[in-house]
């Protein structure tokens, strides 16, 4: 080199860079070997490739390397751990047993060497090698439980949840304590379904060890009915834990009650942890649509914590739960330390919309009246909906419109089309409605009408729309049913409007008759299937098998082109037995 | 020679008009309804079920092996018609003319039409109280609406199997050692109450132990088969079935379930001629592995010899020359996932010469599905337990079917159910 002139130097150099930075693929699709250095690089190379016969070369002289040096303990396993795997790939899973005993030889106590002794000899089904073993690694480390546990989980993944059950029955004895194995106490108590022993295992687990929650979650999900009891009772026992309690709470909930995960955790002494759990748990109700209890939560967390977000996530909750008047209390409780301002920006549109559910429309509108100056016009637009809304729950048409003018809510399709089907302006609502720009229940409803008949005014369809905007359902439900005769066009969909309202109400009797006429007076209309389903159900819930199977044969039979086939058969399916319980509708 | 053959056919042509003539307009215009079995139809498990109808009924029916999956021919009959718009069946309604042409089709392929001429007469052997969704026979016939029997072990000892044309076991083990489940669930309430149930029964007929009393019935099921019966059995019931049969004056059950250890020449002294399918196996004597031999290729309950699930391929038969195999082996897909069960897989080593392979794993050295003749009887063993459920365990959440109505291998099963129905006097290869 020191005889290059400096040309040629220069063309070694770029060579140089450019070999450096030449794609890898390009290298490999050249077939050129990859110049590795060490023997971890070479073997974790060769696996990579394929090439196990060549790994297990390099992790073997990588081993000896490590055990020369005696003080490699990482690259003992990292060797031990790649000969197990590219052994296994190349079907010679016993040869790692050789290599292993080699090691142990001069470290016995090793528990990564021990751990993949023990899965090479499980795996051969050489059950007293396997014991030996773990008597071996016993004597080495006489006071450490891991090979109690390792021999525990061997024997369980061997499907021998008994003898893994004696085991640790022995560990107890001879280590004098059992608190480091309560997992796999646990484990095997649940899998042998003697949950009250599971329960107890997991409750000192999950309080020792908080990172197992999630399996004692999976553990004793599945217990069976008559087994939560005594779960319950061992994870609410005294004294009162976080830990455990949060346990019991998800348990709870995955069982379907969360009103019991929340009673389970309400009573833990608060504490920053605490708190976290319940704000977790509120969450999860919320996600659930619990909406009473994650208001309960909420409040809870509000009365310990005084944050005005939290508190207004529980108006909010309670709104959503249907409890305006506790909505209302709450917003005052909350409002009290907000600045005026700041009331008309969270608080101002709950406490709008829990007085509407109320049908208290003046106080309403006197809140919006107070706080308008701090009203920018979006928030203005906002608030227009709830106060039409409350308006027409107290049954004032009229202070509705005024509303929504005095908003500028005048463009908005579904609040002038909701106003002009209260008018009985048809022609007007159904312009209008179309167009809105959500769809929700009573909108689908009001259009499925609307799109029945070609009257153009009518007031009493009207009213009957706005006895449902005022929560008078048995109302409406008179209503639809009345007017049914004198608008004959709609006349099905105006009964099977006032079947479902009477449904919702649980007024089975006239939700029957209601279906029944439209069976008998309209034979040929659109909702005669699910007339049919519908009267299959009642007739379900009364016990009256022969006539709901004679509805839903009906249904299935002469109109098999109606959506409501597939759930029709499906539900006679699980009346006649053949399709298991717990499944379908 | 052009000018013959158009004088031949106008020739046929006129004949064909005077016959149209003089036949009854009633009978030109008779219809029946084709049941399709490939990917027309929508519900080919209750399908099933309308055939069984049919022919329960006394109506005409048959069974177009390999035609459109192994479609149904069924009169335009108005029950046949309304069950198929109840249960969602997809049906075609087809004149004379069509089914000519479908009949002229049929000879000129590897197809056939088979008449169904009576509905056999179906048992399952179960406990009568037992909820039906932990059996996959019963699941299917069940859910296809075809009507069956449960039968258990008073029945069986009774000598009712001589009322059943065909008969249904399922993860029964047939040697008395409750599928080795005292390993890992003795002390679990249902197998004790199952373990005294047993006992109880051994007791009645005074038989020392459940592992006399099983024997006693497998041999009971063996001559049912040796004098025409009909015998599906799947999951664990295949393999415990032949180790009964063969072991019937050996010992090779473990001193848990009847005191006595196994014998030691155990495997020496097994009769193989005694059993359906097997040969040659080797009992798996420790009661510390969950396994009764080494029939079963996956070995599911033993960590250490647990093979993973692949697919199965089944194999194609002669229509016309061997109907049995080709009805068994009716379906509109011919690979199928393979589930595991007590009893996953058969080792093609411990099988007997005569026995017809109907389905395997390619490269694999077991077999999924397979068939034999015994005495005048025959037999069908497939292996695993739940096809739609692949991993079941025991608690596993029930099997809904109404959510697999076009699943391949519960086919296989109704395949089985319907085929000692059929008229023709099977021939085999």
């Amino acid at each position: 080199m020191n005889r290059c002139t400096p040309v040629v130097r220069v063309i070694l150099l770029v060579a140089a860079f450019a070999s450096a930075f030449y794609p890898r693929q390009r290298v490999q699709a050249a077939q050129v070997a990859p110049v590795v250095q060490d023997p971890i690089s070479a073997a974790i190379a060769h696996e990579d490739a394929g090439r196990y016969a060549q790994a297990a070369a390099a992790y073997r002289q990588l081993l000896a390397q490590a055990l020369a040096s005696r003080d490699e303990m990482d690259q003992i396993a990292l060797a031990l751990l790649g000969l197990e795997r590219v052994w296994h790939e190349s079907a010679q899973r016993d040869s790692i047993v050789p290599v292993v005993n080699d090691v142990l030889a001069q470290r016995p106590g090793d528990p990564v060497a021990r751990s993949i002794q023990f899965r090479a000899l499980s795996a051969a089904s050489r059950d007293e090698d396997l014991r030996l073993a773990f008597v071996a690694w016993r004597r080495a480390v006489p006071d450490d439980a891991a090979p109690w546990r390792e021999y525990v989980r061997t024997l369980m993944s061997m499907g021998r949840p008994l003898a893994a059950d004696s085991v640790l029955a022995n560990a107890a004895r001879v280590l004098g304590r059992s608190s480091e194995l309560t997992g796999e106490v646990a484990q095997i108590a649940a899998t042998l379904d003697r949950w009250n022993d599971a329960a107890i295992a997991w409750r000192t687990t999950v309080t020792e060890m908080p990172w197992m929650e999630m399996a004692a979650t999976f553990s004793l999900q599945r217990a069976p009915d008559h087994a939560r009891d005594s779960i319950r009772g061992v994870l609410s026992a005294a004294p009162v834990l976080l830990l455990p309690r949060r346990l019991l709470a998800t348990l709870e909930t995955g069982w379907g009650d969360p009103r019991r995960g929340w009673a389970a955790i309400a009573s833990v002494r608060t504490d920053d942890s605490t708190l976290t759990t319940w704000t977790e748990f509120a969450e999860r109700a919320e996600a659930m649509g619990s909406w009473s209890v994650a208001r309960d939560v909420w409040r809870a967390l509000y009365e310990r914590a005084d944050d005005p977000a939290v508190g207004t996530r529980a108006a909010q909750a309670s709104l959503a739960a249907g409890e305006p008047l506790v909505t209302l209390d709450l917003v005052k409780r909350i409002g009290k330390n907000l600045s005026a301002e700041r009331r008309a920006a969270e608080l101002l549109e709950i406490e709008v919309q829990a007085l509407g559910e109320l049908g208290r429309a003046q106080e309403a509108a006197q809140r919006v009246a107070a706080a308008d100056r701090y009203l920018d016009d979006a928030q203005r637009a906002e608030l227009a909906r709830p106060l039409v809304g409350a308006w027409l729950r107290a049954g004032n048409v009229e202070r509705a419109r005024e509303a929504a003018t005095r908003a500028g809510a005048l463009d908005d399709d579904q609040t002038i089309g909701w106003l002009a089907l209260y008018d009985g302006d048809l022609v007007e609502a159904r312009r209008r409605l179309v167009r809105a720009a959500t769809r929700d229940a009573a909108l689908t409803d009001a259009l499925a009408v609307l799109a029945r008949t070609r009257t153009e005014r009518h007031e009493g369809l009207g009213a009957a729309f706005l006895a449902v905007a005022r929560r008078d359902t048995a109302g409406a439900v008179e209503r639809f049913a009345r007017i049914a005769d004198s608008l004959p066009d709609a006349a099905p969909a105006l009964l099977a409007t006032a079947a479902r309202l009477a449904g919702t109400m649980h007024n089975t009797p006239a939700a029957v008759r209601y279906w029944e006429r439209v069976l008998s007076q309209h034979a040929q209309a659109p909702e005669v299937p699910e007339a049919l389903l519908e009267l299959a159900r009642a007739s379900v819930r009364s016990g009256d098998t022969a006539a709901a199977t004679r509805r839903y044969e009906s249904l299935l039979i002469d109109h098999q082109g109606s959506a409501m086939v597939p759930q029709a058969r499906r539900e006679l399916e699980r009346l006649r037995g053949r399709v298991p319980e717990g499944f379908g509708a | 020679m052009i000018r013959v053959a158009t004088s031949l056919r106008t020739t046929c042509a006129v004949l064909m008009m005077c016959v149209m003539l003089i036949v009854p307009a009633s009978l030109t215009h008779a219809q029946s309804l084709l049941v399709p079995m490939d990917d027309a139809q929508r519900n080919h498990l209750k399908a099933y079920g309308l055939a069984f109808q049919a022919i329960k009924s006394a109506q005409r029916a048959e069974w177009l092996l390999n035609y459109r999956g192994g479609a149904f021919l069924l009169p335009d009959a108005a029950d046949l018609r309304r069950r198929a718009a109840l249960d969602g069946i997809s049906i075609e309604p087809v004149s004379d003319a069509d089914v000519a042409r479908l009949r002229s089709q049929i000879a000129g392929g590897n197809m056939d039409a088979v008449v169904l001429e009576r509905a056999p007469r179906v048992a399952i052997y179960r406990p009568k109280d037992q909820p039906p969704w932990d059996d996959a026979v019963t699941l299917a016939l069940t859910y296809a609406g075809i009507d069956f029997e449960s039968i258990w072990d008073d029945d069986i000892m009774r000598g009712d199997l001589s009322k059943y044309d065909w008969v249904h076991l399922h993860h029964e083990d047939f040697t008395g050692q409750f599928n080795k489940l005292y390993l890992a669930y003795r002390d679990a309430p249902w197998f004790i109450a199952q373990r005294q149930r047993d006992e109880a029964t051994a007791a009645r007929f005074n038989l020392p132990h459940v592992p006399a009393l099983k024997k006693a019935v497998a041999d009971d099921i063996r001559t049912f088969v040796e004098k025409g019966g009909f015998l599906f059995a799947m999951c664990g019931a295949t393999e415990s079935l032949d180790l009964a049969m063969a072991a019937f004056n050996v010992d090779i059950t473990g001193p848990f379930s009847d005191g006595t250890p196994v014998d030691s020449d155990a495997d020496a002294r097994l009769d193989w001629a005694r059993s359906f399918a097997f040969r040659s196996a080797r009992i798996e004597s420790s009661p510390y592995v969950n396994a009764l031999s080494d029939i079963d290729g996956h070995q599911v309950n033993v960590p250490a010899r647990r093979q993973p699930l692949g697919t199965f391929s089944l194999f194609d038969f002669s229509a016309k020359l061997d109907p049995v195999a080709a009805m068994l082996v009716q379906n509109h897909r011919t690979v199928i996932p393979d589930f595991f069960g007590v009893t996953t897989s058969f080792n093609r080593a411990v099988l007997k010469p005569g026995v017809t392979v109907l389905a395997s794993e390619p490269g694999a050295p077991w077999v999924k599905y397979i068939h034999g003749d015994y005495g005048q009887g025959s037999w069908t063993f497939l292996g695993g337990h739940d096809p739609e459920d692949p991993q079941h365990a025991i608690g596993s959440a029930p099997t809904d079917l109404s959510m697999h109505p076009n699943s391949p291998a519960y086919r296989l099963i109704l395949n089985n159910v319907l085929f000692p129905a059929a008229k023709k006097k099977p021939r085999k290869t």
